[in-house]
């Protein structure tokens, strides 16, 4: 096997021909970050201009970094946003909805929202401030149906509650859990005994997690020990 | 012992339930579904009259509740899918996942930026090298990073591989799916020789771990060159007679078509990805709607099927294979000479020659791994690769520590099991399995 590529002389179809190009058919914008990873479709100036003449001071403010642009909204309002970015903005294609703790006084956690056009070949991503107070976020689920399972992910791990959800449920943890593993205060390890284990034989108990039957049953008191050492020989 | 836990599945005397909760709620919401043809029918009529679907005259008990999972061979891992079936047509189909959830966006807060690579191999278990580009890619962008072209050259090469494997892996499986055996055993034997490959670039098989942020962790080996070489030379006319084969069998085809359509508009207000959203005709594929890496300078097509049944998915994905093909021959003749690391080291890792024979490498080596890469306090941003199952996006957000302060997972496998939820319901039984292989769902990256 020779490591210099072989000339595709004998191979007839144009598909094989060797040539390189770049797909993109409008020259690339300038742009304004030199970060070399930043992408044209995620700088939106002419969508913010049409949601601040529609919705006026319920666009918030405006942040970019890495060319990407996010636009704050009030809470109150992102359904009509929402609205109005698939009917009146071509933003058709729901790609990704979350939380983020920001672990503060007020206005603790946000919800994002980050929705592709692509007739427009752009990416939007909006962020709506949610206090700890007032976990009410309105569902997104009857403009963007794919918003479905991503609204019962964030309830599940950060616990909003999202109003007129057709299916409240958690996503991954089971009911009977009774925390929002996303949030800051939430430990790493976990909460020990939160979760029963199946029982080990078919008509026996539900167990607990080691980790919690070594606490609830032997508490552990490092400064007991060792009072007395064992000699056997 | 303490006395016995207060669980709540005590509350039914010596009677076990597991999770009594969990299992009502979904029963629930089984019941109080619409199913996507009620929510058409309403959305049409407007008048709100729902058909009768309650079973209020069926003599015949033909209704029953089908759990299927999490423990089956054909779904693919712990997907458990709660179906109500009449006779053999799907009525209403539940999902629960999170079987497999072991919680990695919490995890990755409290892991350096590198720390958390080993992580994302366990994602997508069956395209581990998608999953660390798409790491990298992502982090490199919060920290604006810039990474050496023959660094992004072979992170190119070997997200590659990685689709090939995963299709190969669900081209076999799916035919056992539909009752082929023959066809695994020979997908499989090309994912071993692309084992193979990953063994001699990164020294391990399956979870790899060898794209590294600010570039890779080592450079391919002329040995590794010729492997892939001899790959590629050789695998589109595997591909070939596997099309043949298949095309050709009434079976295969007769179980593929017209099973799990979808429109469409219906696909993308579902949010389906990947070769699902591209089988109904969307060409939506982040190699070209945000070119990453070097996929603006090769040329390769990204097909397109219009049917949106699992036969188009089939096709699509074995012409996506040799279009893979195509691009990893270009990334080949290409590929320049050159660095394979970003030299910064804020940045990456320094090459273990620095780090056994000076003193600054070591430093380095040492300061990396503890703190690693930092970006600016309140830096966020989002990026996305076209991974196998379509768009795997990272969400990052930085404190200004070398810890992730929040890390979102678009995981493309999430997205289409939502889908799948819908395209399961007024299918027949015996085709819910197609279905399922043909959506191509892994639940390691669902669930998280």
């Amino acid at each position: 096997m020779s490591d210099t590529p072989a000339p595709s002389g004998d191979s007839q179809d144009p598909e094989e021909l060797q040539f390189h190009y770049t797909s993109s058919d409008a020259p690339r914008p300038e742009q304004e970050t030199e970060n070399a990873h930043a992408k044209d479709t995620t700088r939106i100036p002419d969508v913010i201009e049409a949601l601040r003449k529609e919705f006026g001071a319920s666009v918030l403010e405006v942040e970019r970094y890495a060319n990407e642009d996010t636009v704050y909204v009030e809470k109150e309002r992102i359904r009509e946003i929402c609205r109005f970015l698939k009917n009146e903005l071509d933003f058709e294609y729901f790609a990704d909805l979350g939380g983020i703790d920001n672990f503060k006084d007020e206005d603790r956690y946000e919800v994002f929202y980050n929705i592709v056009s692509m007739e427009r070949q752009k990416r939007i991503r909006l962020k709506v401030r949610v206090d700890e107070e007032d976990m009410r976020v309105p569902s997104v689920t009857k403009i963007y149906r794919a918003a479905n399972w991503n609204e019962r992910e964030a309830y599940d791990m950060f616990g909003f509650e999202f109003v007129d959800h057709p299916d409240p449920r958690r996503m991954y943890m089971p009911e009977d859990f009774d925390y929002h593993p996303l949030r800051k205060e939430f430990p790493q390890l976990g909460v020990p005994g939160s979760l029963p284990l199946p029982p080990q034989t078919p008509d026996g108990e539900l167990t607990m997690d080691p980790f919690a039957a070594a606490r609830g049953s032997e508490p552990v008191k490092s400064y007991e020990e060792p009072p007395v050492e064992q000699d056997d020989d | 012992m303490a006395e016995k836990p207060q669980f709540p599945g005590h509350d039914l005397g010596d009677q076990f339930r597991f999770w009594p909760k969990h299992n009502e709620a979904i029963y629930e919401r089984l019941e109080s579904k619409h199913t996507w043809v009620e929510e058409q029918q309403r959305a049409a009529g407007g008048d709100g009259e729902l058909p009768l679907t309650e079973a209020e005259d069926d003599p015949l008990e033909n209704e029953m509740i089908l759990n299927m999972g999490p423990q089956h061979p054909a779904t693919h891992g712990v997907l458990r899918c709660v179906l109500k079936i009449d006779g053999e047509t799907v009525e209403k189909a539940v999902l629960d996942i999170g079987y497999l959830h072991r919680g990695i966006e919490k995890l990755a807060e409290h892991k350096t930026y590198q720390e958390f690579m080993p992580y994302t191999d366990r994602m997508d278990y069956l395209s581990p090298y998608s999953n660390n580009v798409a790491w990298c890619l992502a982090v490199e962008k919060l920290a604006d990073i810039e990474v050496p072209d023959r660094a992004q050259w072979i992170r190119m090469i070997m997200s590659e591989l990685a689709r090939i494997s995963s299709h190969c892996l669900w081209l076999g499986t799916g035919a056992m799916d539909a009752g082929a055996m023959s066809v695994f055993l020979w997908t499989f034997q090309e994912r071993e020789e692309i084992y193979a490959i990953m063994d001699e670039v990164a020294g391990a098989r399956f979870t790899v771990s060898h794209s590294r942020i600010g570039g890779v962790a080592s450079d391919l080996s002329p040995r590794s060159i010729e492997m892939i070489r001899d790959f590629v030379a050789s695998f589109p006319e595997k591909v070939d007679g596997w099309e043949y084969l298949l095309n050709r069998n009434r079976i295969w085809m007769e179980r593929l078509k017209d099973v799990g359509r979808i429109t469409k508009e219906e696909a993308i207000d579902r949010g389906l990805t990947g070769p699902s959203l591209r089988g109904s005709g969307v060409p939506y594929d982040i190699r070209r709607f945000e070119p990453y890496l070097k996929y603006d300078e090769v040329d390769f097509t990204i097909p397109v099927r219009e049917e949106g049944d699992s036969l188009a998915r089939y096709y699509l994905r074995l012409e996506e294979m040799r279009q893979s093909i195509r691009i990893i021959e270009q990334c080949l003749d290409r590929m320049t000479e050159g660095p394979i690391r970003a030299d910064d080291a804020k940045e990456a890792y320094p090459s273990k020659e620095e780090v056994y024979y000076s003193m600054e490498g070591m430093i380095h080596d040492f300061m990396y791994t503890d703190v690693g890469t930092v970006p600016p306090k309140g830096a966020h941003s989002y990026h996305a690769i076209e991974s196998p199952k379509g768009e795997l996006g990272f969400y990052l957000t930085s404190d200004g520590t070398g810890r992730p302060w929040r890390v979102r997972i678009n995981a493309p496998s999430f997205s289409n099991l939502q889908g799948l939820e819908y395209l399961l319901e007024g299918d027949l039984v015996s085709d819910a399995v197609i279905n399922i292989s043909s959506m191509d769902p892994v639940m390691g990256e669902s669930d998280k």
